[in-house]
């Protein structure tokens, strides 16, 4: 038996990619009603095929709220997603807290493997006090994206495993969960795989910050990044999947917390780090684009006082709920500080409006159309694929004005402007 | 950034101190007096903050003299606006007595509290930015001696120490000094939180050998007066105890402020002065302690 420890995102999609391989497994979360809730059928996430998983998995899978569960289980993955406080600071507290919850219940024999998103140097005096009680304990890195974390966790491209000695092979138990995924197993000391995990990001973070500095330019110079775009595709050393679209920045939380750490490491030992300060600075001057746009047009030159917004889309890419450091988020706070006059109407098909953003003034419609009556601009944040099959027509006879800020190009653009529409897109200039 | 007008060093003439009754004042005068004629100016000698005290410093100056400023109200002796006030004012009469005096080179002793707090690895070329009254009043001092420098064409050096501890240390200021103090005497040591922050500290005679090259070599520039290796708080301490060879209490306490460290990049002083000695903490804190004893 296998056992998963902590159960938000990670821990959903992980104990479900598990149990559908077929080892019986517990997942265990001591917080009140987390465990019942699965059980159920009620996930608090949003992840393409999530549903269809648990349904492969449902045999093998059984939730607890109890530690004494974990008794008879071989490898305990943990796997609570670390949170992160506004500065997208880790708190790792909740890993701790899990490891002092199953501690006194886990087997003589048991492994325990860390999948959390921990600072670096978080496992090693936890794996050598472990070590003093006969467990073992390895640090694998999870690689979780929203909106593919079951794609991801299913058909994983490789595992990274930090361990005290590589040059051992894994504890027969452990190595027959990770090659039931067919995939390569790299081990490695315990702190490279720390860094491995925020290595990955950092890269992320490099290429989008590239891609959003020369998109910026495109749209001042005449150039076109979606022209650019395929002929760095073709440079070998880039590469077909390189992060090359331009966004609103880093968002989700998690190359932020990871960047952060690398900040922090960096002031700890004193190393140069002003890479990873210069892509935060380029996220957050990004991520306010869609008001620079709308300031620059509309609200500069508008006088009446009853401006209507629509926004599509508010989660900060697609297939997830998630609005942690989303854009839309931030532009509706902004707008409603600064303009309490202006009326804002959203759609998204998965994300709620927080209710903190929620009033009269600020609604989440049912369909992409409600959300556009007499709108004098319409923002597109998440880019729906069914927005781009949405009659333009129909954009044009709902809105009461002309404006489209459409940052990731989902309208057909000739078309668009065929009908009137001012479209305003990343990474070309505007006409 | 430090740029060498004699590749080959010889003392100046003669070096007049302003600020020579104070720490780093006193040390620096002991060690150029090696060197060359050394004229100590205290402020029984210039008050700099009387009426008269451009006139009487101008006296004291000769052609050729290389001057070295370290005069200053330290924030001890206050950190409001007033000692802010006190300090320009006695700048100004400093810049006033240098008017139309052909001397050979200026040396401003000023301080890394000019550099922005966030910054975790500085070097000469980061952004000054004060968080407080004491940084902002030596980068106005700063500015208000490189316009003395242009105007009087002589080459003016900056020298940023961070934090200088040592025999004859008078402040007591949190770290070395007062660590080994307190655990002499009460046989404890307080920290602010853990003492987990990572600081750099200077032994007294690798700065006063810094200034000397400077005037050797008649540098220009800036240059950050550093050992290029921090160490938290707890580890003074706990090497303040070894040092001790005797048990020293080290106390904890709840945490005001965010850590926060602070690292040198010590490139442009190692091209600069590439034999430059820098005595390692351990070292520092003996001869801190020998002196006490004595």
């Amino acid at each position: 038996m296998i056992a998963v420890a902590g159960l938000s995102h990670l821990g959903i999609v992980t104990s479900a990619a598990l149990a559908a391989k077929g080892f019986d497994l517990i997942a265990f979360d001591e917080r009140p009603g987390v465990a019942d809730a699965l059980a159920a059928g009620m996930l608090p996430i949003s992840e393409p095929g999530l549903d269809n998983l648990l349904d492969k998995a449902r045999y093998h899978l059984r939730y607890t709220a109890s530690a004494a569960d974990l008794t008879r289980a071989e490898v305990v993955f943990i796997t609570r997603d670390v949170p992160t406080d506004a500065s997208n600071r880790a708190d790792s507290s909740v890993v701790d807290n899990i490891l002092k919850a199953i501690e006194p219940h886990l087997a003589k024999s048991a492994i325990v493997v860390v999948m959390s998103q921990v600072s670096p140097g978080f496992l090693r005096p936890r794996h050598d006090a472990l070590a003093k009680k006969g467990v073992l304990s390895f640090y694998q890195v999870e690689t979780l994206v929203f909106g593919s974390a079951v794609e991801r966790a299913t058909l994983p491209e490789r595992y990274i495993v930090g361990c005290e000695n590589p040059s051992q092979p894994l504890p027969p138990a452990y190595r027959r969960v990770l090659e039931a995924f067919n995939c390569p197993i790299l081990t490695m000391r315990i702190e490279s795989a720390e860094l491995s995990k925020i290595a990955i990001n950092c890269y992320l973070a490099s290429t989008v910050a590239v891609t959003n500095t020369l998109a910026a330019l495109c749209e001042k110079n005449g150039a076109d990044w979606a022209e650019i775009a395929p002929a760095l595709r073709l440079d070998k050393r880039i590469g077909q999947h390189a992060y090359l679209a331009p966004g609103l920045g880093l968002a989700g939380g998690n190359i932020e917390r990871d960047l952060i750490a690398v900040l922090d490491a960096a002031a700890l030992h004193g190393t140069e780090a002003g890479t990873a300060e210069a892509w935060l600075r380029m996220s957050a001057w990004r991520r306010n684009w869609p008001l620079h746009v709308l300031s620059e047009t509309l609200l500069g030159r508008q006088k009446k006082s009853s401006t209507r917004i629509a926004i599509w889309g508010l989660a900060y890419k697609l297939g997830t709920h998630s609005l942690k450091n989303a854009p839309s988020v931030e532009f509706i706070e902004h707008l409603q500080r600064t303009r309490p006059a202006l009326s804002i109407a959203t759609w998204d098909p998965i994300a709620p409006l927080p209710t903190e953003l929620t009033t009269e003034q600020c609604r989440q419609h049912d369909s992409p159309l409600d959300a556009l009556d007499g709108a004098d601009a319409l923002v597109i944040f998440t880019p729906h694929p069914e927005l781009s099959t949405v009659p333009i027509g129909e954009i044009v006879s709902r809105m009461h004005g002309r404006l489209v800020i459409d940052p990731f190009r989902v309208l057909p653009l000739t078309t668009a402007q065929a009908a009137g529409l001012r479209i305003v897109s990343l990474g070309v200039p505007s006409c | 950034m430090l740029k060498l007008s004699q590749s080959d060093p010889a003392a100046p003439t003669r070096v007049v101190i302003i600020g020579a009754g104070g720490f780093i004042g006193a040390a620096l005068s002991h060690t150029l007096a090696r060197e060359t004629k050394v004229v100590g100016l205290g402020s029984k000698d210039v008050d700099l903050l009387s009426n008269d005290a451009a006139t009487r410093l101008e006296s004291q100056l000769a052609t050729g003299d290389a001057v070295v400023f370290i005069s200053a109200l330290t924030p001890d002796r206050g950190r409001g606006l007033d000692t802010v006030i006190r300090n320009l004012r006695m700048t100004e009469s400093v810049t006033k007595a240098l008017a139309g005096k052909a001397i050979s080179q200026l040396v401003y002793v000023s301080s890394d509290a000019v550099y922005d707090d966030a910054t975790s690895l500085i070097r000469e070329t980061s952004p000054c930015n004060p968080s407080t009254f004491h940084g902002a009043m030596h980068l106005t001092r700063e500015i208000a001696l490189r316009q003395a420098a242009q105007a009087g064409k002589f080459p003016l050096t900056l020298i940023r120490p961070t934090a200088v501890y040592g025999p004859g240390d008078t402040h007591g200021a949190y770290g070395p000094n007062r660590f080994l103090n307190t655990a002499a005497k009460e046989g404890r040591v307080a920290l602010f939180g853990e003492g987990e922050e990572r600081r750099d500290h200077l032994f007294i005679d690798d700065l006063c050998a810094l200034t000397s090259r400077c005037l050797g070599h008649r540098t220009e520039g800036v240059i950050n007066a550093v050992s290029g290796t921090a160490v938290s708080f707890r580890e003074v301490a706990e090497r303040a105890q070894a040092v001790l060879a005797r048990p020293v209490t080290i106390v904890g306490s709840p945490r005001a402020n965010p850590i926060t460290h602070r690292h040198f990049d010590t490139s442009a002083l190692r091209a600069a002065f590439p034999t430059l000695p820098i005595t390692s903490l351990d070292e520092g804190l003996k001869r801190t302690l020998a002196a006490m004893k004595a």
